[in-house]
C-alpha cells in the first residue's frame, strides 16, 4: 500500500475545549474528511467505571495510570469507507515513537490477575475497537489507553485506509490527565 | 456497588477516596464522557452491497422468555447491539422506540441485545428512558452474539429483510427515527 496522503490539518497544541465541568480537554482533527478526537478522562474516573463493573480497584487503577483518553473517530466525507488498525497507530513522544497498548494485551494482563470474566467483558466493549470499518455517516467511541504516565505530552499518529490508499491524522502535544 | 448518596461521605462511611469513585460511579452509569462532547448522532443507514444471510440470533430477554430471529422471516427485523454504558447507546435508545411505535404495525420487529450486562443493569437502565423501551431487549452475558455478528464496537445495529438478509447496517449512534432513515427502510415493510 501507499501512503498516498500525508497532509493532515494537526491540532494545536491547545485543546480544542474544555468541559466546563471538570475542567478535561479535547484535542480535536479533521484530516481527508475524517474527525479524530481525544478527552482526557481523570484517573479517578476510569478507576470508578471499571470498579463498577467487577474490577478490584487496585487492577482498575492500572489501566486509569495508562493516559486515557475517550476517543471518537468519524468518517464525516472520506472518499470511500475507511478501515483502521490501532496496531497502525503511532504515540510520539520525546522523539520516539512507540505503538498503543493492544487490546489483546490488556486483557492477557487482567486474565493473569485474576480479574472476573464478566469484567473483562465489560473492559472489552468500553474500549475503542482495535479494528473497525466505517462507511462515510458512521463513527464509534471508546476509551483508548497510550500507556504513558500521568501528565505525559505526546503526539498521536491515527492511520486509515480508504481504497487501499493509506491516510494520516494528527493531534500534537496532547496531555495526559495527572 | 450499591447506590452511593453524597450524604453517605459525609458520615464517614467510606473513605474520601473510595466514595469519590463511588459517586463517580453511580453519577457516571454511562462511560465517563459529557454528552456535549459527543459527535452528532447519524441519520443514515449504510447500505450493504451484498445482501448476506443474518447468523443466528437465539437469546433470553429480561423475563427469561426465548427469542430466535429464525422465527421473524417475513418481518422486517432491527437488530441493535448495545450496552447500558455506552453514551452514543443511551442516545439512540429513545429514537429506537419512537421508530418501533411508528413501524411495529407495518411488520417492523426491533430486537435489542445488551452486551455483558446482567438483567438488573438493564432493567434499572431502562426505567429511566422515555419513552421506555417497548420492544424485547435480550441478554447477551459474555457477547457471544456480538462476536458472531462481527460486531466491532458498541453501538451497532442491523436491518434484516423480510427474507432473513442484512440489507443495512449502522455502526456508531444514530437518530433512527429521522425521515431519511424511515425513507431507507420503508421499501422492505412487508405489505399491508
Amino acid at each position: 500500500m501507499v501512503l498516498a496522503a500525508l497532509a493532515s490539518l494537526p491540532a494545536a497544541g491547545e485543546p480544542s475545549r474544555r468541559d466546563p465541568d471538570t475542567g478535561a480537554a479535547t484535542w480535536e482533527t479533521q484530516a481527508h474528511g475524517v474527525t479524530l478526537s481525544l478527552t482526557q478522562l481523570l484517573p479517578d474516573q476510569v478507576s470508578a467505571f471499571y470498579v463498577n463493573r467487577g474490577f478490584a480497584l487496585a487492577d482498575a487503577a492500572v489501566f486509569a495510570r495508562a493516559c486515557v483518553f475517550m476517543t471518537v473517530l468519524r468518517n464525516d466525507a472520506a472518499p470511500g469507507e475507511l478501515s483502521f488498525r490501532l496496531a497502525d497507530w503511532r504515540v510520539q513522544q520525546g522523539g520516539e515513537t512507540r505503538s498503543l497498548p493492544l487490546l489483546d494485551d490488556w486483557l492477557a494482563q487482567w486474565q493473569g490477575r485474576g480479574v472476573g470474566a464478566a469484567a473483562r467483558v465489560a473492559f472489552r466493549w468500553a474500549q475503542f475497537p482495535p479494528e473497525q470499518s466505517y462507511a462515510p455517516g458512521e463513527w464509534n467511541q471508546g476509551m483508548l489507553a497510550t500507556g504513558l504516565p500521568p501528565g505525559s505530552r505526546f503526539d498521536l499518529i491515527a492511520r486509515w485506509t480508504v481504497a487501499g490508499q493509506v491516510y494520516e491524522g494528527r493531534v500534537d502535544d496532547a496531555r495526559c490527565s495527572e | 456497588m450499591m447506590p452511593v448518596a453524597a450524604s453517605d461521605c459525609a458520615r464517614g462511611r467510606w473513605t474520601r477516596r473510595l466514595c469519590l469513585m463511588a459517586l463517580l460511579a453511580t453519577h457516571l452509569a454511562s462511560a465517563p464522557v459529557g454528552a456535549a462532547e459527543l459527535p452528532p448522532l447519524s441519520h443514515r443507514l449504510t447500505a450493504l452491497g451484498e445482501p448476506a444471510p443474518a447468523p443466528a440470533l437465539r437469546l433470553l430477554d429480561l423475563d427469561g422468555g426465548t427469542h430466535d430471529l429464525a422465527d421473524l422471516k417475513g418481518r422486517l427485523v432491527l437488530v441493535n447491539f448495545w450496552a447500558t454504558w455506552c453514551p452514543p447507546c443511551r442516545r439512540e435508545m429513545p429514537s429506537l422506540e419512537r421508530l418501533y411505535q411508528q413501524l411495529r404495525d407495518r411488520g417492523l420487529t426491533v430486537l435489542a441485545v445488551d452486551v455483558g450486562e446482567d438483567p438488573d443493569t438493564v432493567f434499572a437502565f431502562t426505567g429511566q428512558l422515555e419513552p421506555a423501551p417497548s420492544f424485547p431487549l435480550l441478554l447477551d452475558p459474555e457477547s457471544r452474539a456480538a462476536e458472531d455478528w462481527r460486531v466491532k464496537g458498541l453501538p451497532t445495529s442491523f436491518l434484516i429483510d423480510p427474507q432473513g438478509r442484512v440489507i443495512f447496517r449502522a455502526v456508531g449512534g444514530t437518530e433512527f427515527d429521522q425521515a431519511a432513515t424511515l425513507e431507507q427502510l420503508s421499501p422492505y415493510l412487508p405489505a399491508r
